[in-house]
């Protein structure tokens, strides 16, 4: 057990006070980017595994009325063709009610798009999702039904990924900020708090005190001091998300994508917690050894 | 490491001495000049001179606030002036000092006061409390040991400032004017303990104005005049010297 009995006075300078608000602020804006990072590397890995080795084959319907007949032959034919293919795993036709379910969150009800011509879509699961073999595929559904749309969803999960990308990224920056920021304030706050304390050193020193021994001092005061602070970081933090997980929860599937961050991220947030505080630590441990290299 | 060698200590080295020394702050005037002096281990001085002269400023030589501007500073065998900043600490350990000002640390107790250069030495706390606790019996502050330096008087404060200085029993004990704020049957009882530690080994300087305290106690005597240092047989009781 360290013990934190200090030879500085303990909550009587700006410094004490002001650290343990640094640290709720930072800790909280920590565990915000982090958690951050988190849903963007939960979101990409969730579709990700839902395209690959996937492929959606659109048949649109023909826009004369009472073409049902024509519409299935033309996806009797496209079907046909895709079994045919090797390196086709399984294919499935999507069926009416699953299509409206899909459109219902932008066009309402069944009964609202009961008269559209709504296309027919196929799910194709492929053993080898290779450009040639997709390409190869497309020539061959386009052969038996020319105005075929085969989207192998590529084109829109690249641009999704470079989008969270750049957010996942930015995340990262804000973090590497707040990290910056913590470890250059706790540098100002330490120097301040060795003007204040100038004397208590100077005695420590002259009574054969080591640098690492003063340094030591600092460095409990603001382990003690950062501890608290960052408690309370850490409660706001997980307050917030687990209000945000609540309300995300109310909105209806389909807008958001299922984000199931896990047990192990909610138990790693107070890693985040005791990061800042060793940082914390460290950083003033290192001012007071840096600057009392100027004394005699 | 011949360079360490030669830095190296020796128990039978002389306790200071001080080789063509000269201080000035700021490139101003000279405030010591040109001092030598070599003291065996075990003496027993009073420094006397007029205020200002400058001992205040020999004694931060001795306890290592302040490095000369010329010459060489040896303490117990070793060269401080020429000493790795991170050789001092230990060298400072065996120096305790009795500052003019007591410079106690006002948040702490006078027990803590008196433990702080056990502490720093990483002493056990078992032995931290039996040394502090029979020293400040001895100064008569048994009863004060929990109290906070503010609500000492000036004497009891000198008293915790003098335990503090040799509760880790130091090769060299340096006193600015440590009886300056008690009465007289204190200042004996405070002289009676730097005999006693001389008794033990350590070696004793005493910045002092008091003629009186010089003169009954007669050891020899440092002089500063004139930025210079000089050494004095001791003072017989009659005032003069023999």
């Amino acid at each position: 057990m360290i013990s934190l009995r200090t030879d500085l006075p303990l909550g009587g300078d700006s410094a004490s006070r002001f650290i343990p608000w640094l640290m709720a602020i930072m800790v909280f804006l920590g565990i915000l980017s982090v958690s951050g990072v988190a849903v963007f590397d939960t979101i990409l890995s969730g579709w990700s595994r839902a395209v690959t080795g996937t492929l959606t084959v659109q048949i649109p319907a023909l826009s004369a009325i009472n073409e049902d007949s024509a519409n299935q032959a033309r996806t009797d034919r496209a079907v046909f063709v895709l079994r045919s293919m090797p390196s086709v795993r399984s294919v499935q036709v999507l069926e009416k009610t699953e299509i409206e379910a899909l459109l219902a969150p932008w066009l309402g009800d069944a009964a609202a798009i009961g008269g559209l011509p709504i296309p027919v879509l196929i799910d194709v699961s492929l053993s080898d999702d290779a450009t040639m073999i997709i390409e190869n595929l497309r020539t061959a559904v386009k052969t038996v039904v020319p105005d075929a749309i085969i989207d192998d969803h590529r084109r829109w999960f690249e641009h999704l990924i470079d989008l969270t990308e750049g957010f996942r990224l930015l995340t990262i920056g804000i973090a590497l900020i707040v990290t910056t920021a913590l470890a250059l304030t706790v540098v100002y706050a330490t120097r301040a708090s060795m003007a204040e304390f100038r004397e208590v050193i100077s005695v420590l020193h002259l009574i054969g005190a080591r640098d690492i021994y003063v340094a030591t001092q600092f460095a409990k005061r603001t382990l003690s001091a950062a501890l608290k602070g960052s408690a309370g970081g850490l409660l706001a933090g997980a307050f917030t998300l687990i209000t945000i997980s609540l309300l995300a929860s109310n909105v209806e599937s389909g807008f958001l994508p299922d984000i199931d961050l896990g047990f192990g991220f909610w138990v790693s947030l107070p890693l985040v917690s005791l990061v800042a505080t060793a940082l914390a630590m460290v950083t003033a441990y290192i001012t007071v050894i840096s600057t009392l290299r100027s004394m005699v | 490491m011949q360079i360490r060698k030669s830095l190296e200590s020796t128990d039978q080295a002389a306790a200071l001495e001080l080789d063509n020394v000269s201080l000035s702050y700021d490139n101003g005037p000279n405030v010591l000049t040109n001092l030598n002096l070599s003291l065996p281990s075990g003496s027993f001085h009073f420094l006397t001179g007029a205020s200002g002269a400058g001992k205040t400023s020999l004694l931060k030589l001795l306890y290592l606030a302040q490095r000369p501007t010329h010459g060489s500073v040896r303490l117990f065998g070793t060269n401080v002036t020429a000493a790795a900043r991170r050789a001092l600490p230990a060298i400072r350990r065996k120096v305790g000092v009795v500052f003019q000002d007591f410079r106690l640390l006002d948040h702490l107790s006078a027990f803590d006061n008196v433990a702080l250069p056990l502490r720093v030495s990483n002493a056990p706390e078992s032995e931290i409390k039996s040394n502090v606790s029979e020293l400040l019996s001895w100064v008569g502050l048994d009863k004060y040991m929990d109290a906070k330096p503010e609500t000492l008087s000036g004497g009891q404060k000198q008293r915790v400032a003098i335990a503090r200085a040799v509760v880790n029993r130091p090769r060299l004990i340096l006193a600015d004017e440590p009886t300056g704020n008690v009465d007289d049957a204190i200042a004996m009882r405070l002289m009676q303990l730097f005999i006693e530690m001389n008794k033990l080994g350590s070696s004793i300087i005493i910045a002092t104005h008091n003629e009186h305290l010089v003169k009954k106690f007669g050891f020899n005597q440092l002089a500063i005049e004139n930025h210079r240092l000089s050494e004095l047989p001791p003072l017989g009781t009659n005032g003069e010297r023999p």
